[in-house]
């Protein structure tokens, strides 16, 4: 079989459980949970890595995959389907030598799928998280790369220093060279976080994938391992500063908190696409949206398919939800194919997949700052009984 | 059982909304172009092999329906095909329904004998379940089976193939370009045959010089008495889209939910070029009541009784009433719309005023600013 010589490859990780989100993660992988009325998580840096330019994906699925590789499919929303091109689903396998099973970390991951990005004899290989929302250019992080004659480059942001000790931090010189990397330091030396987005040579990943695995006091992770291997060998890594809204969602709070910033009039980030900067996604049969005489609508997102009689304002109502007669919505997230039944009251909560809240029930309370961690949740399916409460915070 | 579909995309005119376009390729509820609704009746009743039969002005058909991947037709055996016209002896185009099949003749007569041909408007706007049409077909052992909806003929409006039954259910009439009374049946522009048989009656025609469908196979040959008719009475909603009025009409009728879920989904889902656009987003001074809309619009101003396509802009202050918008308008602030067409691009610039009346819609033109 003949496959076409590729400058660039992306792997993106996609196997996490992503515990953190709770009962939204239960049935389904992190990367697959709704985001922003009808996308998925994993759709951002899918299409980030087709409006880079970067068309061979490797997607590498480990924990509850079913809905994750349905709504991958054969990447044909993201136009990842064609003849030079490819978005490949990677689960672990079995193997004649036994080096194989679950993917042990992350770095693991990659090196279980060697073959995989052989067939492509790429020069650059771009690593990947499943869980951040964000818009990139890697065509620009992976010129950066060349240009400064690096072995890895990664993605940083610039965190405050009270926040800095919750990430890996990279140490840099003047130049942006990395002389240090810290996992999550009591006494930071810089606010340079890792973003998890990585520019490797492949030659040089391959070495030490494969060093790696041969190490059996290792945990085979990228942050733990190849990076801190990596700097100790005397290769050059840079650390690319990026200035964009980036969110790691993956936390309700932060979940919740992501799709708040898509509202507005100029919202703090703007789905909208503007030129190469679309956001893909699989799309559903789903007739227009509509909204009643009756119904009332304010600083919201309503996406196709859904129909509204009640009152949203500053909300998401994904894709196929209703919001029935003298229902209230309001600071919620919405996931696709909800039903809120009349006089139902939902505030400051994100409703899960084709959950169901009854008539005249109420979930959660006003939105106030101070409680902004207590968002009521419902998992994919649950269903808040007519007349029944879901307190602040609380989960079903 | 094989069946083959024949789409044919330019069976009508909407004024300026076809000057360049054909039917088939007319926007309709949203975010759909009227041809979705019979790629995706037959797709959903499993027909795989499709030809499109268009006159002219195709180009923007073609872009919509492309290599047909939305309604899963990008196939290797079978799939769609355009049959777009080439110059004919006598004429420059196809004169009617016949002509355009015997130029297509090759298509017609592709694989296997004994198919069945299912072949239908892009006009006329239905959520049907072809194999039921395609059984009862079967089971009446008929030459042609004619679909057909009760309750449209009402002595005014033009059918273009009116059948009437007597007491037993067999037809007492047949009528053709005729208000015909409400005691008619009115053809939803969609039959089946067999294919054998209409291919050898595209031949006997066309050696004649009759090329119509309507009037000289349905109508003349059952005057003759050399055809067997089974007539199939749809229940579901069926919308005559045959005049602007009635295209504008249509449209708002969706607002009301039973005719649009009957329309989009009481069978099958309707299947469209998906574009990729936010969710639409509804702002601070936004007031809305009674509309529906498509992905990727931002609304701020008054919306009210109106069906909105993909990435319309609604501006502070703005009243649109009664109005159908199309892709990317723009309605600057304070403008007031009320029984107006927008087509596709088009900007109203702020404080313009524009006004039609309800059986007569004003229509801008793709593009225009105002």
């Amino acid at each position: 079989m003949y496959f076409q010589k590729k400058r660039c490859i992306a792997m993106l990780l996609a196997g996490g459980q992503g515990s953190r989100l709770k009962v939204l993660t239960e049935n389904t992988a992190k990367p697959a949970v709704p985001f922003g009325g009808k996308y998925r998580i994993i759709d951002f840096p899918l299409s980030n890595c087709v409006n880079s330019g970067i068309d061979t994906v490797g997607i590498l699925t480990q924990y509850q995959p079913l809905e994750l590789n349905e709504y991958i499919g054969n990447g044909q929303p993201w136009g990842l389907n064609k003849t030079h091109s490819c978005a490949q689903v990677l689960p672990p396998y079995e193997r004649h030598d036994k080096k194989s099973g679950w993917y042990k970390g992350t770095a693991n991951a990659i090196y279980q799928n060697i073959d995989f990005i052989e067939r492509f004899d790429p020069e650059y290989v771009v690593v990947l998280g499943g869980d951040h929302i964000y818009k990139m250019d890697y065509s620009a992080m992976v010129d950066y790369h060349v240009k400064n004659g690096a072995s890895c480059t990664i993605a940083v942001r610039n965190v405050s220093l009270e926040e800095a000790s919750r990430f890996g931090i990279m140490n840099t010189n003047p130049d942006n060279s990395v002389y240090e990397f810290e996992e999550k330091p009591a006494q930071p030396k810089s606010t340079k976080a890792s973003m998890g987005i990585y520019v490797f040579n492949w030659s040089t990943l391959r070495e030490f994938l494969i060093a790696d695995e041969e190490d059996p006091n290792s945990s085979n992770d990228f942050g733990k391992n190849i990076i801190p291997n990596l700097l100790n060998a005397g290769h050059k890594l840079m650390a690319y500063e990026f200035d964009g809204y980036w969110m790691d969602v993956g936390t309700i709070q932060s979940l919740w908190e992501a799709n708040m910033d898509v509202l507005g009039k100029e919202p703090v980030f703007d789905l909208r696409g503007t030129k190469n900067a679309t956001i893909y996604a699989r799309n559903n049969a789903l007739p227009s949206s509509y909204i009643d005489k009756d119904a009332n609508v304010v600083n919201c997102f309503i996406a196709e398919g859904s129909e509204v009689y009640g009152s949203v304002r500053h909300s998401i109502i994904s894709i196929g939800c209703t919001v029935g007669e003298n229902a209230v919505v309001e600071d919620s997230v919405v996931m696709p194919g909800v039903v809120i039944e009349p006089g139902a009251i939902v505030r400051h909560a994100i409703l899960g997949e084709n959950s169901r809240v009854g008539r005249n029930a109420v979930v959660g309370g006003a939105f106030k700052p101070k409680d902004k961690k207590k968002i009521s949740v419902t998992s994919k399916g649950a269903v808040v009984e007519a007349n029944t409460v879901l307190l602040p915070g609380d989960m079903l | 059982m094989k069946v083959m579909g024949i789409i044919f995309a330019n069976d009508g005119a909407l004024d300026a909304l076809t000057n360049n376009r054909t039917t088939a390729s007319v926007p309709f509820g949203g975010r759909y172009r009227q041809v979705d609704f019979a790629l995706s009746n037959l797709t959903a009743a499993g027909v795989r092999h499709i030809g499109i039969i268009s006159r002219h002005h195709y180009q923007s058909l073609i872009n919509h329906i492309g290599a047909g991947e939305e309604w899963g037709l990008e196939l290797e055996e079978g799939g769609l095909e355009f049959l777009t016209p080439y110059a004919m002896s006598a004429t420059d185009s196809y004169r009617g329904k016949l002509e355009s099949l015997y130029s297509a003749m090759n298509f017609l007569t592709y694989g296997d004998e004994d198919e069945y041909v299912i072949m239908t408007g892009s006009t006329i706007l239905c959520n049907i379940d072809m194999k039921d049409v395609l059984a009862s077909h079967i089971a009446s052992g008929k030459d042609i089976t004619v679909v057909t909806k009760t309750g449209i003929a009402n002595g005014e409006k033009k059918l273009d193939l009116a059948l009437k039954l007597d007491k037993k259910g067999d037809v007492a009439d047949i009528a053709v370009d005729y208000a015909a009374s409400a005691d008619y049946l009115a053809s939803m522009d969609i039959f089946v045959l067999s294919k054998k048989w209409l291919a050898n009656q595209v031949r006997e025609h066309i050696a004649r010089n009759l090329f119509h469908m309507d009037r000289d196979l349905v109508l003349g040959l059952w005057q003759k008495g050399e055809v067997s008719i089974n007539v199939y009475q749809f229940p579901g909603v069926v919308l005559y889209n045959e005049s602007v009025s009635e295209y504008f009409n249509n449209t708002l009728a969706l607002i009301d939910s039973k005719t649009r879920r009957d329309v989009f989904g009481y069978n099958h889902p309707v299947f469209t070029r998906v574009r990729d656009r936010v969710p639409t987003y509804y702002g601070e001074t936004s007031e809305v009541e009674d509309i529906v809309l498509a992905d990727g619009c931002m609304i701020e101003g008054n919306v009210k009784n109106s069906v909105l396509f993909r990435n319309v802009t609604v501006c502070a202050g703005a009243q649109v009433e009664d109005c159908v918008v199309m892709n990317d308008a723009v309605i600057g602030e304070g403008a007031k719309l009320k029984y107006v067409i927008l087509d596709k691009d088009v900007t109203v610039h702020p404080g313009a005023e524009l006004y039609g009346a309800p059986n007569h819609p004003v229509i801008i033109k793709r593009g225009e600013s105002v």
